[in-house]
């Protein structure tokens, strides 16, 4: 017995060496070793001499790690993918391939995983790609990646990603914060749209969704839009890139892309043509701004829109106050600006409105922004359906003239209303008018009901 | 070679071990060892009336230490990056994975295995008199491991730690008067933030740790103290039963005052407090039964040590200690569950938020308590003791049940759902 109990003992101390020597060798021969030692050779075939190959091949195997704290994140992709900033790499298998048309969006700056989602911590391929449980942000498929390009390009034009200036767009003037709020701003029937990009949809359900929302959704309230399969796509780009992380300065600091069709835009609204001229088409008060791009350097100009007084002493021209990134976009639309561009930004200028035309206008906007176009449509025709609803869908407001005085019109939008039922033991209807007392300002809602009675249809002088 | 045998010498102090001298003297003169009798009986080393369960559970809590102390050197508390050290551990630390999965599985087991030592030292009787404050110990030991699993169950900061950890300290909260400030004295605020991580750290690497150890020693003084490890008694001569039991206890009314057999010898303090001379005659029977701890009991111990220590390290090469997504206060898992072993108590709570949640875990822990002093029944025989084992098995396999069924049953919105159903769309 004791003999046994004793070689048991040592039985059991020798599994529990080998125990240990199995852990260790799992520590030791993790997949992304392998992948290094491939990579280095497949770095050492174009090394011109042996030395020189044997100098690749003994480079010792690490992990490599852009820390990206105005990220807040850590990734470590590129200890696998050894070659993204490699051009010679351009033709490798991957992991190794190289990253072509990257820009200013170097690795150490940016990471990996800002841009492709996944998991920046992880060492071996199936967690880092964030297929695995418990890692709600998996790769975007390569359709959708270019939709994080919004999350730091929270506005404008982003060039090469058309889907998400569309889907913004669609966002605007669809009615959408109607139902849903956006950085504090819109309806509370639909879930807030703020983080939507952080809760880690697939794009595919996201896209279904756009197309047939109570389908996928299954009881939710939200109309069906009848949406493209293009427009469902660019909306799918917006709600991925809408993120409420937040992203450091220097990647805030870009939200706005300094392009010249920024720069354009804002030209416009600054109304510089009212003193300048470019190429002799506008006014002649200040100096002619065709080719100065090419006169001045980039920082003069610069200097020259943040105090102008400092640059010509006795300028009349104003120090406005733009941010750097305006300034820029501003400097690249005025190195290619022609005499027809300026052509072009005069003719367009509107007519001068009478004031009831501009409150119109201004109640449209508004009756656009709000989202109030989400269910009684862009050109007040209603028809979204609504269950149990009288006539089972929201109603037009073309004839509202015919039952409400306008004062009953203003104490609806202010207070709400809850529509009357087709079925009064039935379940209530899904839409509903919301209070906007608290949401818009007096004026705003005048502006709004002005806005209606301008379009309204007389009915009874048809008859 | 002199010299080399005289350091030896100097740090042993002992007779070689193929000596009965040296075997005592082993024990004898050090300090560790000490703990120990130099003989045992061999009823002592019966593997099928203890099960080793005690030495198991001290051993997965050296497990505990060790891992626990290495695990410290990679952990930052505070709430991100608390997350981000799980995932260097996961991803980047040598080993870091299997280290961690050491921790939680021998937690686990801890949890597992003393409540099962508790279950062995009721059915063999081993609290009673002398040692019924010896099981009020061993309940505060039980009460300072779950502690310790619960104050560790946090630290990862993912989603399972946080909603197991609201959940566990909402459950505190029902109790009437002191429950809500409890909770913010626990909790450092009114939710589980970092404070809260700060402060279940502090309690998990320093204060329960150290309690532990000190009542640890407590408890294993006292079975020294006791007569030693629990055995089977009714297998002995009615004759000697009733001396065993009060070995050690003095009479109620013993003063310290030596009733001496002989008077011209002079007695020794030890003597006179234990009312025994200390050369007690032992009848040949006895020492026949008896065996040198060196090396039958120490054998068996290194035994249960390293079966112990192969069985965690086994488990944790197959399983790695979960890791859900960082912690969210902002979406809670449907259903959230507090720690397994506080899910009896959730389901209490979900029926009666007072009495699941307060009366019933206090009766239950102060039942536990008075055991000893209310089983006034000195009999450690089975077929002697039905009462206390039929309330004892019930108390157990209800525990068990609501257990289970919490665990497994459970869905979201806390509905009956057996395990084989898979629910779909809980979380969207």
């Amino acid at each position: 017995m004791e003999r046994r109990l004793q070689q048991i003992f040592f039985a059991l101390s020798l599994l529990a060496l080998a125990l240990i020597v199995a852990a260790a060798w799992q520590a030791n021969t993790p997949s992304w070793k392998t992948y290094q030692h491939k990579f280095y050779e497949l770095e050492a075939q174009g090394e011109p001499n042996a030395v020189a190959k044997a100098a690749v091949l003994a480079t010792p195997p690490e992990i490599h790690q852009q820390l990206l704290t105005g990220l807040q994140r850590v990734d470590r992709c590129t200890t696998c993918h050894l070659g993204v900033e490699d051009p010679t790499m351009k033709d490798a298998p991957e992991p190794f391939r190289y990253h072509a048309g990257l820009g200013p969006h170097v690795p150490a700056r940016f990471g990996c995983t800002i841009c492709h989602g996944g998991q920046g911590l992880a060492t071996d391929e199936e967690s880092a790609h964030g297929k695995v449980d418990f890692w709600p942000n998996p790769l975007l498929t390569k359709d959708y990646i270019r939709a994080s390009c919004g999350r730091c390009h929270k506005e404008g034009d982003v060039p090469g990603v058309p889907e998400l200036t569309e889907g913004r767009r669609l966002f605007e003037t669809q009615g959408c914060p109607g139902c849903h709020k956006l950085n504090g701003v819109g309806g509370s029937i639909g879930p807030d749209l703020t983080g939507e990009g952080a809760n880690h949809r697939s794009p595919d359900w996201l896209e279904r969704h756009f197309l047939a929302p109570n389908v996928v959704s299954t009881g939710s309230a939200m109309p069906n839009f009848h949406f493209s399969k293009d427009q469902a796509r660019a909306l799918t780009y917006y709600m991925l890139s809408l993120t409420s992380e937040d992203m450091g300065t220097y990647y805030s600091s870009v939200r706005l892309i300094p392009g010249p069709e920024f720069g354009r835009q804002l030209f416009v609204e600054k109304n510089c043509i009212t003193c300048h001229n470019i190429g002799g088409v506008g006014s002649k008060t200040g100096t002619d701004l065709q080719g100065v791009a090419q006169k001045h350097s980039i920082e003069w100009l610069d200097e020259q829109l943040v105090n102008p007084e400092l640059v010509y002493p006795g300028s009349s021209m104003p120090a406005y106050d733009l941010e750097a990134n305006a300034r820029k976009a501003l400097v690249a639309f005025l190195s290619s600006a022609t005499a027809d561009d300026a052509q072009a930004i005069i003719s367009r200028r509107p007519r001068p409105l009478t004031p009831e035309d501009v409150a119109i206008e201004a109640g449209k906007q508004d009756f656009a922004r709000f989202g109030c176009v989400g269910c009684h449509g862009t050109e007040l025709q209603g028809g979204v359906a609504n269950p149990n609803a009288q006539g089972g869908e929201v109603p037009s407001l073309l004839h509202l003239s015919d039952d409400y005085t306008k004062d009953e019109v203003l104490a609806i939008i202010r207070n709400g209303r809850v529509p009357p039922m087709d079925n009064p033991n039935g379940a209530a209807p899904p839409l509903y008018m919301p209070a906007w007392k608290k949401v818009l300002s007096d004026e705003d809602i005048n502006r709004i009901a002005d806005y209606l009675w301008s379009k309204q249809q007389q009915k009874k002088d048809s008859w | 070679m002199n010299l080399i045998r005289e350091i030896w010498q100097s740090i042993v102090r002992r007779d070689r071990l193929s000596t009965d001298k040296g075997k005592s003297e082993l024990v004898f003169l050090n300090v560790w060892l000490h703990i120990h009798p130099a003989k045992v009986k061999r009823e002592h080393m019966k593997f099928s009336h203890t099960f080793y369960l005690g030495f198991i559970t001290f051993f997965l809590f050296l497990i505990l230490l060790t891992t626990g102390i290495a695990l410290m050197c990679y952990y930052r508390p505070y709430p991100p990056q608390a997350y981000q050290d799980m995932k260097d551990l996961e991803f980047v630390v040598y080993m870091g994975s299997f280290l961690r999965a050491m921790h939680r599985w021998a937690a686990h087991g801890m949890v597992v295995c003393v409540f099962l030592h508790m279950c062995r030292v009721f059915y063999t009787g081993s609290y009673k008199k002398p040692r019924q404050f010896n099981w009020v110990v061993g309940v505060v030991l039980l009460l300072l491991t779950l502690g310790l699993s619960f104050t560790g169950y946090l630290l990862p900061w993912d989603q399972l730690a946080y909603w197991a950890i609201t959940v566990g300290t909402n459950i505190g909260s029902y109790a009437p008067l002191v429950g809500g400030q409890l909770r913010e004295l626990l909790l450092g605020g009114h939710t589980v933030g970092e404070a809260a991580l700060l402060r279940f750290y502090v309690l998990h690497v320093a204060v329960l740790p150290s309690l532990l150890i000190l009542l640890t020693i407590v408890h294993l003084w006292r079975v020294r103290k006791d007569g030693g490890l629990s055995r089977p008694v009714w297998k002995l001569k009615e004759s000697k039963l009733e001396t065993l039991v009060t070995i050690g206890a003095p009479a109620e009314t013993a003063a310290l005052q030596a009733q001496p057999a002989v008077t011209s010898k002079t007695y020794g303090l030890m003597e006179v407090v234990t009312g025994k001379p200390i050369f007690e005659t032992v009848t040949p029977e006895e020492e026949e039964d008896t065996v040198f701890s060196y090396p039958y009991a120490f054998v068996r111990e290194a035994l249960a040590l390293m079966a112990t220590v192969t069985a965690i390290m086994t488990i944790s090469l197959l399983f790695r200690a979960p890791l859900e997504e960082l912690a969210n206060p902002a979406k809670t898992p449907n259903p959230a569950k507090a720690p397994w072993y506080f899910l009896g108590l959730q389901e209490l709570v979900s029926h009666s938020a007072l009495l699941g949640g307060v009366v019933a875990p206090a009766l239950m822990v102060v039942a536990l308590l008075a055991i000893p002093y209310f089983d006034r029944n000195p009999s450690r025989q089975l077929t002697q003791r039905k009462w206390a084992l039929g309330l004892f098995t019930l108390f157990v396999v209800v525990n068990l049940v609501l257990i289970v069924v919490g665990t497994f049953f459970r869905g979201p919105g806390w509905a009956l759902v057996p395990p084989w159903v898979h629910v779909v769309g809980g979380a969207e």
